[in-house]
C-alpha cells in the first residue's frame, strides 16, 4: 500500500505560509484522506448447531478465542442474583481433566489470559494467545465450558471472593450508584440486579442452582465460537471441529429468555440519596430507559448519545471545561437484547452534587429543546466513528465487537456500514429521539455521597428527595432499604 | 487491586515504563541468551519473533530529537511529545505542578484557542490525551493521517508558547483537584496507593506523587506555569515520536518547518541531583482510610530503570503475582484465603524504583498474618531455585505482553518512547523479547537475595477508619 500525495490546498498553504511568515498562525489543513475498511468476517454452524465465525487479521502474531453463551446475568433468577457469573467463574476452577491450578498454570506458560464471566445477555470465555499456541489454549478453554465440575470447595472460595469483591465495590459511590440506578430503573426485572450478585443473593446460591445454570445454558446450541487475528479461517474451521465438534446437543429444549421488562410508569423520576459521609465526592448518575440492540433507533440513538458523551460532548463541555466541577462527565446507551439503560454521570466534590445533578438534567433536556447545528453534530459523529474504528485496531477488541453483532442476531458485515449508518444521522433525529426516547423530567436520579452538604439544595431543586443512610441500603428491593430500618 | 480507576484525558500515568539496560551490554547478554537458550525454547514452541521496528531517529539544530516509523496498514498516525520533566521536578512547594501544567498544555497558546486540539482530533476522528508520571510528560494524539501535518504544526505552537488566561487557570486547577478527590480520596484504596509511594522514599522528590496536594494546587499561579514552560519546555527537552501512515521525506519537512524554528534556550535544563539512601532497617507505616478490608503494602527499595537487574525484578513480579499460577496468588488467595486479591509489581523510575507488593484482605482476616505469609513466599524465592518450567511461565507472559503493546501504533510510539527518553536508545525497544529471555533461573535467586532483604523493606498497614481506637479518631 503506497501512499504519496502532496494535495494541492496543503501545497498553498505551505507556499503562504513560507512567504509571508516565519511561523504559521493558522493550522494547515488537513490532506485527502484515505478509507478505512474492516476485515470481513466468515462463518459456518456445525451439525450440533454451534457457530462458529473467524475474522483474520495478521498484523501481528496474536489470537484471540472467544466461546460465547448466549445469556448472562438476565437469566439469574430474582433470589439468586449473581448466579450466572459466579457459575462463570466457576468454570475454571476445575474440570474432570484439570484442576483450578493446572488450568492456571497451563493457561500462563502460554502467556495468555483465560477469562470467564458473565454479563448482560451473555456468557464469555475467552482466551487470547500468541498464534503459534492457538491449538493447545482451545484444548483448555473448550475443557472449562464442556467438563466444569464445580467442585463444592471451590464454590466456597469463589463465594467468598465475590462478596470480598462486592465489599470493597461497596465502598465506591460510583458502583453503589450504579448498583441503585438498575434497581431504580429495572426493580424486579432482568436488568435490576448486579452481575455479580448481592451480599444476601450470593450467600443463598447452592451447588444445585450453578449445575443447573451450566446444563441449562452451556450448549452446543446456545453459543457462538468467534476466533480473530493471525489465523486463518480454514485453521479455524477445523479447530473449532476439533474441539467442539462433539459437543452433543442436548434434546432439551432451550429455556426461553424471560422478557419482563416493562416500562413502568408510576415509578420514573425518583431522586434517590444515598448518604455516605465518608465519600470522598458524590457519584451523581440520571437513568433512563434506553433501547434495545434491534430498536430500529440505534443508530439515532448512538449518535444522540455521542453529542453528550466524549471529551467535548455536551456534558464534559458544561460540567468540566466550563465549570472545572468534574475530572470527567460522560454518558453512555447501552442496548441490549431487552431495553438497555441510557446514563448519564459525573463525579464531583460533596458539596457541587446538586449543581451536577442539575447539569445533567438539563442537558439532557436541551437535547430536544436545543438539538445540535451541522456545525456541532458533524464532529461528534467524527468523534464517534474515531472512537469506532480505534477501537477495532486490537484483536481483543475486533473479536469483542464481532461478537457483540453476533449475539444480537445481527449482520456481521454491519462492522462495515457502522460509518455510513452514523453519517445518516441529522439534527431532526437527535430532536426525536431524545424527545421521544429520552424524556428528561421522567429521568430518575441516584447521587452517592456525603449527603449533608448537598441535600437542602437538592431539596430545593426536586422536592421528593429519597435520602437512604448506607447502612440501610437493600439492593434487592426497588424501595432501596432495608425491612427493619426505622 | 480492587480499583482499577477510570481515566479519562490528562490522566495521570498509570503504565509502567519497561525496562531497559544500556546498549552494549544487551548486545553482550543477547549472544550469551541465542547459544543457551535456542534448545528449550525449540523444544516447547516455535518461539514468533517481535516484529522489528524500523525507525529513523534524528536531532534537529535546535536539539528537537524526531524518531518516526512508518506502518501503513491503517490511515492513521500516532503522534507522540515526550517532555523529560516530571513530578519529580515539581517546584518547592508545588508539589502536583508538572502534573496541573500538562493540563494548560491544552489551555490556550501563541496561535490556538482553549481545547483547539481537541478541534483538531476528536472533531475529525482523532483522540488526544496526555499523561504524567514522577519522570516524564507525554502529549499523544491518533489522528487519520491526512491530518499529520496540522497536527505537527500544533505541537510545535503550543512548545512555542502558551497564552493561559487566569480564568482557564483556576477552572482547570479546580478540574485536577477534582481528579485528586476522584483517585486519591473516592476509591476504597487510592490513599493507600498514595501513601505507599510517599512512605518509599525518604529524600528523593519521588516521595511528592504525582498528583501532588490541594494545598499545593491552591498555591500554584500563572506565573508559575509561564516559568515552568520556559525552564522545562524546549525543544532540547522534547522528543518527537511519529508512527503510522506517513511519507519519511514530507514528514522530515514539516518538522523542519514548524519545529525548525523554535529556539533552544541558552541556560541548563535543571535536573534533580538527589540520590534516594539506601535503606538500613525496615520502615513500618499503620494509616486509616474509608476501605471497609484492610490492606498491606511492601515496598523494596531497587535501582532505576537502567539497571541491568531490572528484567530479572520484572520476571519476579511475574513469579510472585503474574495470574492465578503465580506464587502470592496460589498461596494467599487460593490455598490460605488470606487476602481477596494480591499484587506484585517492578515499579520502575529513572532515578530509583520500587517493587511494589499489595494485598487487600479477604473478610475477617487479620494483617499480621498476611504479612507473614507474603514474607514467607519471599523467603521460598530466596532459598530455592525456582524450576524452569516456572521461569518461562512468567517470561512467556511477559513476552505476549511485549507483542501486545505494539499491536497499535499508538503502543508502538510508546515504546520508542520509553526507550528513547528514558534510555536515551530508542533501537532498545527492539531487545525487549531478547533481554526478557536471557533472565535465568540463577538471576531471579540473585536479585530475590540482594534486594528483598528485611532491611530493604517497607511495610504499610491500610487499617479500616472503623477499627481505630476512639480516643485517637
Amino acid at each position: 500500500m503506497k501512499k504519496r500525495f502532496i494535495s494541492v490546498v496543503s501545497l498553498i498553504a505551505y507556499l503562504a505560509a513560507a512567504a509571508f511568515a516565519q511561523t504559521q498562525t493558522t493550522p494547515p489543513p488537513p490532506a485527502k484522506p484515505r478509507s478505512v475498511t474492516f476485515p470481513k468476517p466468515v462463518e459456518q454452524t456445525l451439525p450440533n448447531g454451534l457457530r462458529v465465525i473467524i475474522v483474520e487479521r495478521h498484523d501481528m502474531p496474536l489470537v484471540t478465542a472467544s466461546l460465547v453463551i448466549k445469556n448472562g446475568g438476565e437469566v439469574d433468577p430474582l433470589e439468586l442474583a449473581g448466579l450466572a457469573d459466579l457459575t462463570a467463574s466457576l468454570l475454571t476452577k476445575g474440570t474432570t481433566k484439570r484442576t483450578a491450578t493446572t488450568i492456571a498454570e497451563e493457561v500462563e506458560y502460554l502467556g495468555g489470559e483465560l477469562e470467564a464471566a458473565a454479563r448482560w445477555d451473555s456468557t464469555n470465555v475467552t482466551v487470547g494467545v500468541m498464534s503459534n499456541k492457538l491449538a493447545p489454549a482451545m484444548t483448555i478453554l473448550a475443557d472449562v465450558v464442556r467438563r466444569p465440575t464445580f467442585r463444592p470447595d471451590e464454590i466456597e472460595r469463589q463465594r467468598q471472593q465475590y462478596l470480598d469483591t462486592l465489599t470493597v465495590s461497596l465502598d465506591e459511590p460510583s458502583s453503589i450508584a450504579r448498583f441503585v440506578g438498575a434497581k431504580v430503573l429495572y426493580g424486579d426485572g432482568l436488568y435490576g440486579h448486579p452481575v455479580q450478585g448481592t451480599l444476601e443473593s450470593l450467600k443463598r446460591i447452592s451447588r444445585a442452582d450453578v449445575l443447573k445454570m451450566h446444563r441449562l445454558f452451556y450448549r452446543s446450541d446456545n453459543a457462538i465460537l468467534v476466533i480473530g487475528g493471525d489465523i486463518n479461517s480454514e485453521t479455524g474451521f477445523t479447530l473449532a471441529k476439533r474441539f467442539f465438534g462433539d459437543w452433543p446437543k442436548p434434546a432439551a429444549r432451550l429455556p426461553t429468555t424471560p422478557t419482563v421488562n416493562k416500562p413502568d410508569s408510576t415509578t420514573s423520576g425518583r431522586v434517590v440519596v444515598i448518604d455516605k459521609p465518608n465519600a470522598g465526592q458524590a457519584a451523581v448518575y440520571l437513568v433512563h430507559r434506553g433501547i434495545d440492540r434491534k430498536d430500529p433507533d440505534y443508530y439515532r440513538g448512538i449518535v444522540t448519545n455521542s453529542v453528550l458523551n466524549g471529551y467535548s460532548g455536551r456534558l464534559n463541555q458544561e460540567i468540566r471545561i466550563k465549570r472545572g466541577l468534574s475530572y470527567g462527565a460522560g454518558s453512555s446507551l447501552e442496548a441490549r437484547r431487552d431495553v438497555g439503560p441510557f446514563v448519564a454521570t459525573a463525579q464531583t466534590k460533596n458539596e457541587s452534587g446538586s449543581e451536577v445533578a442539575g447539569l445533567l438534567v438539563n442537558e439532557v433536556a436541551r437535547l430536544s429543546t436545543l438539538p445540535p447545528m451541522e456545525s456541532e453534530l458533524t464532529p461528534r459523529k467524527a468523534a464517534l466513528i474515531g472512537e469506532f474504528s480505534r477501537n477495532l485496531e486490537t484483536v481483543n477488541g475486533l473479536v469483542s465487537h464481532i461478537s457483540s453483532l453476533a449475539l444480537y442476531g445481527l449482520s456481521l458485515d454491519e462492522i462495515n456500514h457502522f460509518i455510513e449508518n452514523v453519517q445518516l444521522i441529522n439534527s431532526a433525529d437527535i430532536e426525536k429521539f431524545a424527545r421521544t426516547r429520552l424524556d428528561a423530567k421522567s429521568s430518575d436520579i441516584i447521587i452517592v455521597g456525603n449527603s449533608k452538604v448537598f441535600l437542602p439544595e437538592l431539596q430545593k431543586r426536586y422536592g421528593n428527595v429519597e435520602v437512604i443512610p448506607f447502612s440501610q441500603l437493600d439492593l434487592n428491593t426497588r424501595l432501596l432499604r432495608k425491612k427493619q430500618a426505622q | 487491586m480492587a480499583s482499577i480507576r477510570r481515566l479519562t484525558r490528562h490522566s495521570l500515568m498509570i503504565c509502567q515504563p519497561r525496562r531497559y539496560v544500556p546498549h552494549a551490554a544487551i548486545l553482550f547478554r543477547i549472544s550469551l541468551l541465542l547459544v543457551t537458550n535456542l534448545f528449550i525454547q525449540a523444544a516447547v514452541f516455535s518461539q514468533p519473533r517481535l516484529p522489528q521496528i524500523k525507525f529513523s531517529d534524528r536531532t534537529l539544530a535546535n536539539g528537537l530529537r524526531l524518531i518516526s516509523a512508518p506502518d501503513h496498514s491503517s490511515p492513521t498516525v500516532a503522534i507522540q511529545v515526550w517532555y523529560h520533566v516530571g513530578s519529580k521536578d515539581d517546584p518547592n512547594q508545588r508539589s502536583g505542578f508538572a502534573h496541573l501544567f500538562e493540563h494548560m498544555m491544552f489551555k490556550s497558546t501563541r496561535n490556538m484557542k482553549s481545547e483547539m486540539m481537541d478541534r483538531l482530533t476528536e472533531d475529525v476522528g482523532g483522540s488526544n490525551g496526555a499523561s504524567t508520571n514522577d519522570d516524564v510528560t507525554i502529549y499523544n494524539e491518533v489522528v487519520p493521517s491526512n491530518y499529520l501535518e496540522t497536527l505537527i504544526w500544533a505541537e510545535a505552537d503550543r512548545l512555542a508558547g502558551l497564552n493561559v488566561d487566569e480564568a482557564n487557570f483556576k477552572s482547570e486547577r479546580d478540574v485536577v483537584k477534582e481528579e485528586y478527590r476522584e483517585g486519591v480520596l473516592t476509591p476504597p484504596y487510592g490513599r493507600f496507593d498514595f501513601l505507599l509511594q510517599q512512605k518509599s522514599f525518604l529524600q528523593h522528590p519521588y516521595k511528592r506523587p504525582t498528583i501532588g496536594s490541594i494545598e499545593d494546587l491552591d498555591a500554584a499561579s500563572l506565573r508559575d506555569v509561564q516559568e515552568f514552560h520556559a525552564t522545562y519546555y524546549r525543544p532540547d527537552n522534547a522528543t518527537l515520536i511519529v508512527v503510522g501512515d506517513f511519507d519519511q521525506k514530507q514528514l522530515d519537512s514539516w518538522v523542519d518547518k514548524y519545529f525548525g524554528p523554535i529556539e533552544k534556550p541558552n541556560r541548563p535544563i535543571p535536573r534533580v541531583q538527589m540520590k534516594e539512601p539506601s535503606r538500613n532497617s525496615e520502615i513500618r507505616a499503620v494509616e486509616h482510610g474509608i476501605n471497609e478490608l484492610p490492606a498491606v503494602g511492601l515496598t523494596y527499595l531497587t535501582p532505576g530503570l537502567a539497571h541491568p537487574d531490572t528484567d530479572a525484578l520484572e520476571v519476579v513480579a511475574a513469579i510472585l503475582g503474574g495470574g492465578e499460577s503465580s506464587r502470592l496468588y496460589r498461596a494467599l488467595v487460593y490455598e490460605q484465603q488470606l487476602a481477596a486479591d494480591v499484587g506484585a509489581s517492578a515499579d520502575s523510575r529513572e532515578d530509583a524504583s520500587l517493587f511494589e507488593i499489595t494485598a487487600v484482605l479477604s473478610e475477617g482476616k487479620k494483617p499480621e498474618d498476611l504479612e507473614r505469609s507474603l514474607l514467607a513466599e519471599i523467603r521460598k524465592l530466596q532459598d530455592q531455585p525456582v524450576s524452569q518450567l516456572e521461569l518461562d511461565r512468567a517470561k512467556n507472559q511477559l513476552i505476549t505482553n511485549l507483542f501486545r503493546e505494539r499491536e497499535t501504533s499508538e503502543g508502538t510510539a510508546q515504546v520508542l518512547g520509553e526507550a528513547a527518553v528514558l534510555l536515551g536508545h530508542p533501537e532498545q525497544a527492539n531487545f525487549d523479547l531478547a533481554r526478557t529471555q536471557a533472565v535465568t533461573v540463577a538471576d531471579v535467586q540473585r536479585v530475590m537475595k540482594k534486594y528483598f532483604a528485611g532491611s530493604n523493606r517497607l511495610v504499610l498497614y491500610y487499617l479500616p477508619e472503623a477499627s481505630k481506637p476512639s480516643e485517637a479518631r
